[in-house]
């Protein structure tokens, strides 16, 4: 039985097989340079990735504005659920690395969120090449500032974990100009409504006498009427995501927003809390009393087909009994008036001077 | 400092691991095989299991994304811990006052260790986005109404007092 045991374990171990950590990916965030619970020391399951990394900043970057970069991953060769994780870094040492620390802020991230790690599921490959558009707002201090691409992917057999970085990509924030038209600098776009509703935005401006809107329906660009600086998105009835952007004019030379991208979801999965901590706590308390409830005292048939014990006890009672009785009912014969008869000791008439009176008896009746 | 998504993982193995050594024991008890001390190993691995249990639960809640139950492999979890930990009670109570452990008891306690695997696993699901536990549906709760909560919970209640009183007479 042993051996079986043993056997069956052995087969179980020399089954497994090696496979890239965290297969499904560990959903965007924000998050430090790592190795996406990668981190072997075996060069065999750890690879360098081939794919070309680039990042793109718009011409002018002023210091707290808003603006937009396009990251690019080219000739990526990714494992068969084509996800990607990329992380946007302000330095390559892997200790306050998050764009956070060099001021930057990610106001819409690709996915719609604002976390510098991102999952990105789409048709890369050895010949593709996909960019993804990031909005952030530039650190309040002029100067010179780096961002830099990470990417963690698996591999197209599976098995390696393969991770990249991007070179350094400089960029240069400016002053911004006194009678510069722009947006104000605590506004920020929505990035994410549910379907069927429509989205009022209000624009919050500076040195701004005229704000356009403009929004990307397919190819085309529309325009969207703006009312005491308030403009309408029309409601979306697939998932998807809308491009607009904001045209401001005023006494310094106009300025054209990124496009701002608002992300329509279906409505999250709800649930009505309290039943379900109330239904939590009765399976709780119900499992309790399951496990400790006593079985009922009934006797089954079977143990009292065969069972005689009380047939014993009570038969080890009566010899008890008989026990407990016998030394009273045990009582010497009286002697006779000439005492004990010849050739009689008195151990003798103990035990059978009944006897002897007995016989004497029948003797005096006949 | 220790984030939450690191807490949790070691609270997470210590309770699975735990719960899979008293899953081992309880088999053996009720296979009536192996050492000894199977019963002793059993039931005081399913306590410390059960003591690491808050800590896994609560440093979950603080590293998940999202606010609150926005997701039914969370709201499945739970129902599951709950279960998982109010059989794990029941048992170490059982034993505690000094019942026999049999092949029903055992069994009670191979439930509760499967229960919290199963949680394990969803939590697989959720944060790696892959499980074992491929023919379990984990994307539907079985909700009950909050009346029938509220029976059940009556109920347990009940039972739970009656046995309690029971074992002291």
């Amino acid at each position: 039985m042993r051996y079986k045991i043993a056997i069956v374990l052995l087969l179980m171990i020399l089954s497994t097989t090696v496979s890239t950590a965290n297969p499904g990916g560990k959903g965007d965030s924000v998050r430090s340079r790592d190795c996406a619970g990668s981190c072997h020391g075996d060069p065999s399951i750890n690879g360098m990735s081939d794919a070309e990394l680039d990042i793109q900043y718009q011409e002018e970057v002023y210091a707290g504005l808003l603006t937009e970069i396009k990251t690019t991953v080219s000739f990526a060769d990714v494992s068969s659920n084509n996800m990607v994780g990329l992380t946007l870094l302000a330095n390559p040492d892997g200790a306050k690395d998050l764009p956070a620390s060099d001021g930057w802020e990610i106001i819409t991230d690709p996915n719609g969120g604002k976390n510098n790690y991102v999952e990105i599921v789409d048709s890369f490959s050895s010949v593709s090449m996909i960019s993804q558009i990031w909005t952030l707002r530039a650190p309040s201090n002029p100067g010179n500032y780096n961002l830099y691409l990470g990417i963690q992917h698996g591999s197209p057999q599976g098995g390696v974990a393969m991770t990249g970085f991007s070179e350094s990509k400089q960029v240069t924030v400016t002053e911004v100009p006194e009678n510069l038209p722009r947006l104000s600098v605590g506004w920020e776009p929505i990035n994410k409504r549910e379907l069927g509703e429509e989205t009022i935005i209000t624009l919050e401006t500076v040195n701004t006498e005229k704000a356009t809107v403009e929004m990307k329906s397919g190819a085309e660009i529309i325009g969207l009427p703006v009312v005491d600086d308030k403009f309408t998105i029309p409601p979306a009835v697939n998932p998807g995501v809308v491009e607009w952007r904001v045209i401001l004019e005023g006494e310094g030379p106009t300025q054209t927003s990124p496009w701002f991208r608002l992300t329509a979801q279906e409505p999250g999965w709800e649930v009505d809390e309290f039943a379900l901590y109330m239904q939590s706590f009765a399976l709780f308390i119900i499992c309790i009393g399951i496990v400790i409830v006593r079985r009922p005292d009934h006797k089954r048939s079977w143990d009292t087909k065969y069972d005689n014990t009380s047939e014993v006890n009570s038969q080890f009672s009566q010899i008890d009994h008989a026990q407990d009785i016998e030394p009273n009912e045990y009582t010497i014969p009286p002697l006779p008036e000439g005492g004990l008869p010849d050739g009689w000791n008195m151990e003798q008439w103990e035990y059978y001077g009944h006897e002897y009176l007995e016989e004497m008896e029948q003797e005096a009746y006949r | 400092m220790i984030s939450a998504g690191t807490f949790h993982v070691i609270a997470t193995e210590l309770t699975v691991g735990m719960f899979a050594l008293a899953g081992i024991a309880f088999l053996l008890c009720a296979l009536k095989k192996g050492p000894i001390s199977r019963e002793s190993v059993a039931h005081w691995a399913l306590f410390f299991g059960l003591l690491a249990t808050p800590f896994a639960i609560i440093s979950g809640i603080n590293a998940s994304p999202g606010d609150g139950l926005d997701n039914p492999i969370l709201a499945n979890k739970m129902l599951l811990s709950m279960s998982s930990t109010g059989i794990a009670i029941g048992v170490l109570l059982r034993r505690f006052w000094g019942r026999e452990v049999d092949i029903r008891h055992s069994c009670f306690g191979m439930i509760s260790v499967a229960l919290m695997l199963i949680t394990a696993g969803m939590g697989g699901e959720f944060s790696r986005g892959e499980t074992l536990l491929i023919f379990i549906p984990k994307e539907t709760v079985l909700l009950f109404p909050v009346w029938a909560s509220i029976s059940l919970l009556l109920v347990g209640l009940v039972v739970v007092s009656k046995s309690a009183i029971k074992h002291r007479s």
